[in-house]
């Protein structure tokens, strides 16, 4: 029974993460971790900011289709 | 064994989605079940998916996931983001999802449901999937490039230039043509009026919210959002209720085509952050749970098909659009079987997010048999209600009359039983003064979907509210296609005009942003002026000129695939790109050869303006009604120069890549491929990559 508990919790985890990643929720941490892996050394941009230009470059190429 | 019974597994699905075919094909008198249409397109698809995409991968493509991916290579968190296979599904699918799959079918539906479900399982598993799998292949190879870069690299620079081109002109006809079917939807109509415009405050809303206060937070502010929309979805019916309230609400085709020039406008060229995208994130939402909830209705309340299999408008002369079966099925149905469109996704976002190379198969072919899934609901939709009713909605009032009683009239004598009362009592059923002469397929699939949801939840007395949520669901996200590619257009005009005058091309420049936002909602407005004042609805011109650019622009994608598999050396299994590509070039130029050159006034172009011209010259148009005339004529022979323009240059473009191909075949040129070099991954096999967040 807790096994299939934990399995339940497992998955609607990630149906969550899975959510926010689908939709831009999780963007901005995304972007952090990146950074963090590559060792980048020039401040992050502030989550403001990096909303802002994230929707700059969307709309700026094709991104919905008829 | 596991051999064996996985055999058998296959051979039951397959032998399933054969049966569910032949039921659809070879059924007559009874009404069908729409069970059927699931069952088939259903197995049709698993079969696809386990052999066809299997076998492309492998032999035509050799996928190899030890290959670092561009979202690898140049993972920099913002563009090039490594991306969750199922996250990425989902980020591809809603892009790819439009109105097209869903006012396409309804529309093709006058043939009768055969032709085009048909299409729509054929056309998707050997066309529209190969092409989006093997466009989204070649990007991934080549760092993400689009398909302009990729045309002007492996084809011709002229080829490169050309589909640039081509784009832009597609994007201008779409955008008119999409927002005429929101202007249909919504002519005289308070209550949905109303919920339309009540969805610009609440974007504007969202857009504060998201920019100030929580800034990204997505979901919460969505959620919200959505909360908000149904909530003027209800509150609509009391607007339309009010006589004061409900003739502010209640505008005429041309008023409603400047308010929604006007948006588009002030949707270019304001900050994106403001309008645009809360607008978008609203759309996907509502986009994908309208989708689900639809097939999910299908399922539990799986309606009785009313349509024929095929009706005696196969002959051309039906009344919603002219022309016969073979070109205008295809042209019709367009993105729901194959559409160019996606090439531009699958070139576009898409590549520069995916993990592995294994999972274009997914995301590419997989997508796109969902979108065809969404075309087969729409069908299904457009079908179970009673074909009269479907022709009083969807032809103009110049061929069925503008009364209940003429329309009843003028559809029974066609054989499809149809009294005054009916169209009546269903308008005042959802909350409509009339639903006659309503032509864009909108309004009928709202009917449909509305009859399939009541009769899941609520009854015939939410039957207004239904009717209601599904014309918001279906013009909320074709604004979102407007106003999303009105900026990109800008983007385009601004890049155009930036190699002839420099300061225009900086995305910056107030003057330049304002110009060239004018200049593409001028174009796009244009083409909705004229489909609004065309006496035979619009959609009969305009929807098979979109259907025409939306499938040159797929024969384009295909000609850069198999000239991309070519230089790979795969000749074998050239037949794979070389198929469809051959058949939409042969449906697009027969289908523009028509629409320019037909005899018949209802489908050619330039025999309906000098029809026009002669009625003119005769003195049969009344005195005020001749500088309408004139416009209409002048708005024929533009569209017959605008289809023989699109026709020329993919014609100029397949015989740059004939020359190639043979110089290749022939030997008489070395192949060069201009993929990124191999280098390999240094992710373990398994690597789920981040669940990133990107374009949704």
């Amino acid at each position: 029974m807790r096994n299939v508990l934990r399995r339940v919790s497992k998955a609607s985890g990630n149906l969550w993460q899975g959510l926010r990643a689908w939709c831009g929720d999780s963007a901005y941490e995304s972007y952090l971790r990146s950074r963090a892996v590559r060792s980048v050394n020039c401040s992050p941009l502030s989550r403001e900011e990096f909303y802002v230009q994230q929707l700059n470059r969307r709309y700026s190429r094709p991104n919905r289709c008829c | 064994m596991k051999k064996v019974l996985f055999s058998i597994v296959w051979v039951a699905v397959g032998t399933i989605g054969v049966a569910g075919l032949a039921a659809i094909a070879l059924h007559r008198g009874e009404h069908l079940n729409a069970t059927w249409f699931v069952v088939a397109a259903g197995c049709c698809y698993l079969v696809a998916y386990r052999l066809y995409s299997s076998f492309i991968s492998a032999k035509l493509l050799a996928l190899d996931d030890t290959r670092a991916t561009p979202a690898e290579r140049r993972d920099d968190g913002r563009d090039f983001v490594p991306t969750n296979k199922w996250v990425l599904l989902g980020h591809h699918f809603a892009a790819i999802a439009g109105p097209g799959p869903l006012v396409g079918p309804t529309l093709a539906a006058q043939f009768g449901y055969l032709p085009g479900t048909l299409w729509l399982i054929v056309g998707a598993v050997f066309g529209g999937c190969v092409q989006d799998f093997i466009i989204l292949f070649c990007s991934i190879r080549r760092d993400g490039k689009s398909l302009g870069e990729m045309a002007r690299e492996e084809v011709s620079k002229r080829g490169g230039f050309i589909a640039q081109l081509a784009v832009l002109a597609i994007m201008i006809i779409l955008l008119g043509v999409v927002a005429l079917v929101v202007v249909n939807a919504l002519k005289s109509s308070p209550w949905a009026t109303f919920t339309l415009a009540m969805s610009i405050p609440i974007a504007l809303l969202l857009g504060l919210y998201l920019r100030f206060l929580r800034p990204g937070r997505v979901l919460e502010a969505s959620a919200f959002g959505v909360a908000l929309l149904v909530f003027v979805v209800v509150a609509g019916q009391w607007v339309a209720d009010s006589p004061s309230w409900a003739r502010i609400f209640t505008l005429s085709g041309v008023s409603l085509a400047f308010a929604i020039i006007i948006y588009g406008f002030a949707a270019s060229a304001l900050p994106v952050w403001l309008l645009l995208a809360p607008r978008d994130y609203l759309s996907a939402f509502i986009k994908v749970g309208a989708t689900f909830s639809l097939a999910a209705g299908i399922l539990l309340v799986h309606p009785e098909i009313q349509m024929p299999a095929l009706t005696r408008f196969v002959d051309g002369t039906g009344p919603v659009f002219s022309g016969r079966i073979f070109p205008f099925c295809f042209i019709t149905i367009a993105c729901g079987a194959v559409s160019g469109f996606h090439a531009l996704i699958s070139s576009g976002t898409t590549p520069k997010m995916i993990l592995r190379e294994s999972h274009a198969r997914p995301i590419g072919y997989g997508a796109m048999l969902m979108e065809s899934f969404v075309g087969v609901m729409a069908m299904v939709a457009a079908c179970s209600m009673t074909p009269g009713v479907f022709f009083a909605i969807n032809s103009p009032a110049s061929i069925v009359g503008a009364t209940p009683e003429a329309a009843a009239s003028t559809i029974s004598g066609w054989g499809f039983p149809l009294s005054a009362g009916t169209m009546t009592g269903l308008a005042h059923a959802v909350g409509e003064h009339t639903l006659l002469n309503r032509a864009g397929g909108a309004p009928s699939l709202a009917v449909g979907m509305a009859q399939i949801f009541s009769s899941t939840i609520g009854g015939d007395r939410l039957l207004g509210i239904w009717y209601h949520f599904a014309i918001m669901f279906e013009a909320l996200f074709i604004l979102t296609v407007l106003d999303a590619g009105t900026r990109v257009g800008r983007f385009m005009v601004q890049e155009l005009g930036g190699r002839v005058w420099k300061p225009f091309g900086r995305t910056s420049w107030m003057p330049g942003i304002l110009l060239s936002s004018a200049l593409i909602v001028g174009a796009w407005g244009y083409f909705l002026y004229q489909g609004v004042i065309d006496p035979l609805g619009g959609i009969n011109s305009l929807w098979p000129l979109f259907g025409i650019a939306n499938q040159l622009l797929a024969a384009v994608a295909l000609v850069v695939a198999t000239t991309i598999l070519l230089k790979m050396g795969r000749t074998r299994w050239i037949w794979v790109t070389l198929v469809p590509m051959a058949w939409l070039i042969t449906v697009t130029m027969t289908a523009g050869w028509q629409k320019i050159f037909h005899p018949d006034p209802r489908l050619g172009f330039l025999s309906y303006a000098n029809a026009m011209a002669a009625q003119v010259a005769a003195g049969k148009i009344p005195v005020d009604k001749i500088a309408e005339a004139h416009r209409l004529i002048f708005n024929q022979r533009l569209d017959a120069v605008v289809t023989a323009v699109l026709a020329l240059m993919i014609l100029v473009l397949v015989v740059e890549a004939l020359v190639q191909w043979t110089a290749i075949l022939a030997r008489r040129r070395v192949p060069v491929l201009h993929e990124t070099p191999y280098q390999r991954t240094r992710w373990a096999p398994g690597t789920e990559g981040v669940s990133a967040g990107g374009d949704d």
